[in-house]
């Protein structure tokens, strides 16, 4: 800590601190408008001139000059005021005044600034700019002619979200923020640039001239698409939801969004929300009342053991927990899970085995802190774009190592020095079990290690798993294995992260002991920037596993259960939220188990496949709707209160269930704070959190370690045939499950499903872009458009699954790699 | 004082007025002249053939009786407009703050004062009756 005088006031402020930032910190308030917290100092406004007198009374800018003891700063003095006057006078000379027709004005630093120091004249006279607006994108608008050249834009696109979009082009009075050839903005628009843009020069076009900025409501949510659990603030009139608002203190992300969570928020008020309960009378879905629609699905629900439920985890902790407690003490039955049982296996099996805990062993916050990262699929960007982020970060500005085990390349693979094993798909066991191998001949483990229970079980289950047999199986060198073995063993401080999913069918409990094994033998765990993160799927995953709400004791898991429809053994089944006809692997047999099913009850937002499908639909409420709580990926528990009213026709699923307790001669819980309380009570780690604690801030769960090793299955990959393609599927970055294809943002960008493939594949096949392709695998064929990339190896495709209108489980049964042909 | 004189002196006064120049208006056969200041039914600018108003909301914003219904657009050539403009004139107060808020001074107050109607449904003046013609 140094000393220093800010404006007569004695202060202390941490080494490191800019001026700028010693000001904030003591309450002073420096204007700025090229500054960031989140970026380095860049010093391009000179908006925060201050006054130092051991700098003999020279102005010098804040958010650039560091602190150092006995520092004497003025900064307000009448010289420094003419000063900042004279920086807008010229920044508004050839700004274009159009505050009217700007949809930043209200939230605009320069409009803010301008009033605060009363710029009301200007003594120079100048030209505006005539640059060409960019409306060439359909999610952001890029006017030149309003910038002011912070360069804020550029810089987070380049050290945060590391795409590099945007950059300066030109120089002197022509300088301008451009992109690559002065061509068209066309980047991952996680709108990183808009958010930070001190002007109107970057603008939100699904929000462009919606509402004006001091109409809007300001509600605080969590983001209901991915785990991350990243804070939302929404901006909210009429009781709509109109945008996404930036605030650079919300989160462990500093308010850093992806394009989902900035863009994708359409589907809350959406026209295609369902409105009435619908009940299937001689065929057909008919509008009824809740008393009748209700009162048919508790009879239902009656008949005990022959029902099952299938819960989407976007439900809260509290309406999972209700749900149980419905199904397993009104109803009577164990037959319950989520995301297709194996998304949630890495927590519920994986490292429940491992680490005696169904939780990850680390947060995302130990990124940041670690020496290496061990990525296993470049797809955690695209799963989890926020934690990408992160990475990002932890690789540009700490010097962290990053490691990728893949079956193709991906964006991580271009950050610096980062080193991509690109694998045959299917090999990611096998080659983390190498690995794992490595470790123990070289006599890299640690000496702890030896007393883990477990540990001569996996020397002898290893002995088949040496670097040069899983290298001639997966494709790499055994000399790469090796190499990243003592990398990862010798680091001080490793992560290992891996992305689960529904897309995801390989990445199960033996992946989460795979990589479990390499922390424990290393000694990798429990530690700062150590450990094993399990990136789920949903933005409630965590949750749901920590309520339970999957298949336990003699409980038929998600595939049983529709086994078990088709057998005749569920009769009934309740489907709160989940579209398994399109994200649950083969949709053939999901589509019969539908059909077979005697009596189908469907709560969603909308009218999806599976909805369709239904006898008795429940319209239900999203999570700006609703009062609850999310458990994040890293189990930061944190509580959403409803942004909006709900249609008075809607009940949200906390409703449906304890009314539905209600009718089955239950007593149910009033509110989703009480059931919180038992939640806390009764959930290992959730002690002492309580909706009144979390409204604030979230928490984090404790998980508490009990370190096992366990012998992974090795599934070996499905042998090469000719003519045949490996078929690997998956989450594309702007998409999250199903629920995402209600987001106009995403499907602006994202519209349909495609397969992605090699260009050395393309050329074999003469398949250009866009080209509409047959693919065909063993269990049926469908049509999709062709990408041509440069990331695939040659061999291997890729297919999103989040697609209704191209529903890839069509080809594909949930194996983690299909064979598949493809034609024109 | 002679109980005649205040009568004298009062018929006096109406005998003076029955020759004055009458203060009220035949109305509606005489009309009154309004001056330019009157704060009358609001007028939509027209310049180029189209309102002169870019939706800025800052006359809803200032609007102390909350009459004023806003609702941009945007164009063909990406600019703003008001594709709703509406005034409630049951709530108006006919204070002029929207007028004096305008920053393109595309909204006028106009001398026209008769808006007396049968429902109230047509006092809600669309952005089609509000422009001037």
């Amino acid at each position: 800590m140094v000393n220093v005088t800010i404006d007569d006031k004695q202060v202390t402020a941490p080494k490191t601190a800019t001026i700028y930032e010693a000001a904030k910190l003591n309450g002073i308030k420096i204007p700025i408008l090229c500054h960031d917290k989140k970026l380095k100092p860049f010093g391009a406004c000179r908006m925060c001139l201050v006054e130092v007198e051991q700098m003999k009374g020279r102005q010098i800018p804040a958010c650039t000059t560091p602190v150092t003891e006995g520092m004497i700063i003025r900064t307000s003095t009448p010289d420094i005021i003419k000063a900042r006057k004279m920086v807008l006078e010229l920044l508004l000379l050839n700004h274009p005044l159009d505050c009217p027709v700007c949809d930043k004005s209200g939230d605009c630093d320069l409009q803010n600034l301008t009033y605060e120091y009363k710029v009301n004249t200007n003594r120079f006279k100048d030209e505006k700019f005539h640059h060409s607006i960019d409306y060439n994108n359909p999610l952001i608008e890029r006017d030149m002619n309003r910038c002011v050249l912070c360069g804020k834009c550029a810089r987070i696109c380049d050290e945060i979200v590391s795409f590099g979009a945007l950059t300066f082009i030109d120089r002197g009075i022509e300088t301008k923020i451009g992109c690559e050839f002065d061509d068209a903005l066309n980047c991952e628009f996680c709108g990183s640039c808009v958010s930070v843009c001190p002007v109107g020069a970057l603008l939100a076009r699904p929000f462009k001239h919606k509402a004006r900025f001091w109409a809007l409501t300001k509600h605080t949510s969590v983001c209901g698409y991915c785990g991350t659990g990243c804070n939302l603030t929404l901006g909210v009139k009429d009781n709509k939801v109109l945008t996404t608002i930036y605030d650079e203190n919300q989160g462990f992300h500093k308010g850093q969004l992806c394009v989902r969570g900035r863009f994708g928020y359409q589907f809350i008020n959406s026209a295609q929300r369902l409105t009435s309960p619908l009940v299937r009378k001689n065929g057909k879905l008919m509008e009824t009342s809740w008393d009748e629609a209700l009162e048919l699905v508790a009879g239902r629900l009656k008949t005990g053991t022959s029902v099952a439920a299938l819960a989407t985890p976007r439900l809260t902790n509290e309406e999972l927990a209700l749900f149980k407690t419905l199904l397993l003490e009104n109803v009577g039955t164990k037959n319950f899970d989520h995301s297709a049982g194996f998304a949630h296996s890495a927590l519920t099996e994986g490292f429940t085995r491992s680490f005696g805990e169904s939780a990850s062993s680390a947060s995302i916050l130990d990124i940041q802190k670690s020496d290496m990262l061990l990525v296993i699929k470049t797809d955690a960007y695209e799963t989890h774009p926020v934690v990408g982020f992160e990475v990002n970060m932890a690789v540009k500005n700490k010097g962290v190592k990053l490691s990728i085990i893949s079956d193709k390349r991906g964006k991580l693979s271009k950050l610096p020095d980062a080193t991509t094993l690109v694998h045959r798909p299917g090999c990611e066991v096998a080659v983390l079990n190498a690995i794992a191998k490595t470790i123990i001949d070289e006599k890299l483990s640690v000496d702890t290690a030896m007393t883990v229970p477990g540990y001569a079980e996996i020397v002898t289950a290893l002995s088949e798993f040496s670097a040069e047999a899983v290298a001639a199986q997966s494709g790499l060198t055994a000399a790469d294995i090796k190499k990243l073995a003592s990398e990862y063993a010798t680091a001080e401080k490793a992560l290992i992260v891996f992305p689960v999913g529904q897309g995801y069918a390989g990445h199960n409990a033996d992946l989460a002991s795979a990589a479990a094994n390499l922390a424990l033998l290393t000694g990798k765990y429990g530690k700062e920037g150590c450990g094993v993160l399990c990136l789920s799927e949903k933005n409630n995953s965590q949750g749901a596993v920590d309520m339970g709400f999957y298949a336990q004791d003699g409980g038929l898991n998600s595939l049983q259960i529709l086994d078990a429809c088709v057998s005749g053994a569920v009769k009934t089944l309740f489907i709160a939220g989940e579209d398994p006809l399109t994200s649950y692997p083969d949709r053939t047999k999901v589509k019969a188990a539908l059909d077979a099913v005697e009596f189908l009850v469907v709560s969603e937002l909308f009218l999806t496949e599976t909805a369709a499908m239904a006898d008795v639909v429940l319209p239900a409420c999203s999570f700006a709707e609703k009062e609850g709580t999310f458990t994040s990926t890293d189990r930061r528990v944190q509580f959403i209160k409803p942004a909006i009213r709900k249609n008075a026709q809607t009940k949200t699923d906390f409703e449906i269930f304890s009314d539905l307790i209600t009718r089955l001669g239950g007593q149910s819980v009033a509110t989703p704070a009480e059931k919180f309380t038992e939640i806390a009570a009764h959930t290992p780690g959730y002690a002492g959190l309580s909706h009144i604690t979390l409204r604030k801030e979230g928490a984090f769960a404790t998980a508490a370690t009990k370190p096992a090793f366990v012998v992974p299955n090795s599934t070996p990959s499905p042998a090469i045939e000719n003519g045949k393609l490996a078929l690997v599927t998956g989450s594309v970055l702007y998409h999250n499950g199903t629920l995402s294809q209600y987001g106009e943002g995403p499907m602006h960008v994202c519209p349909e499903g495609y397969l992605e493939l090699s260009r050395m594949d393309a050329s074999v096949y003469k398949i250009a872009d866009n080209d509409l392709l047959t693919v065909s695998s063993a269990a049926g064929s469908m049509q999709l458009k062709a990408k041509v990339s440069s990331r695939m190896p040659a061999g291997v495709v890729f297919a999103p699954y989040h697609f209704s209108s191209a529903p890839i489980n069509s080809i594909w049964t949930g194996s983690p790699v299909t064979m598949v042909t493809v034609a024109k | 004082m002679n109980p005649i004189t205040p009568i004298i002196n009062g018929m006096k006064i109406t005998f003076k007025h029955m020759f004055m120049k009458p203060v009220t208006l035949q109305y509606p056969t005489e009309r009154p002249k309004v001056s330019q200041r009157f704060r009358g039914l609001h007028g939509l600018k027209v310049s180029h053939s189209k309102a002169k108003c870019v939706a800025c909301y800052l006359c809803p914003t200032v609007c102390p009786a909350k009459c004023i219904t806003v609702e941009a657009a945007e164009d063909a050539n990406h600019d703003k407009y008001a594709a709703v403009y509406e005034i409630d004139m049951l709530r108006c107060i006919f204070c002029g703050y929207c007028v004096e808020a305008c920053p393109v001074d595309a909204l006028k107050m106009t001398g026209e004062f008769e808006l007396a109607n049968y429902h109230r449904q047509d006092f809600i003046y669309s952005k089609e009756r509000l422009l001037e013609k």
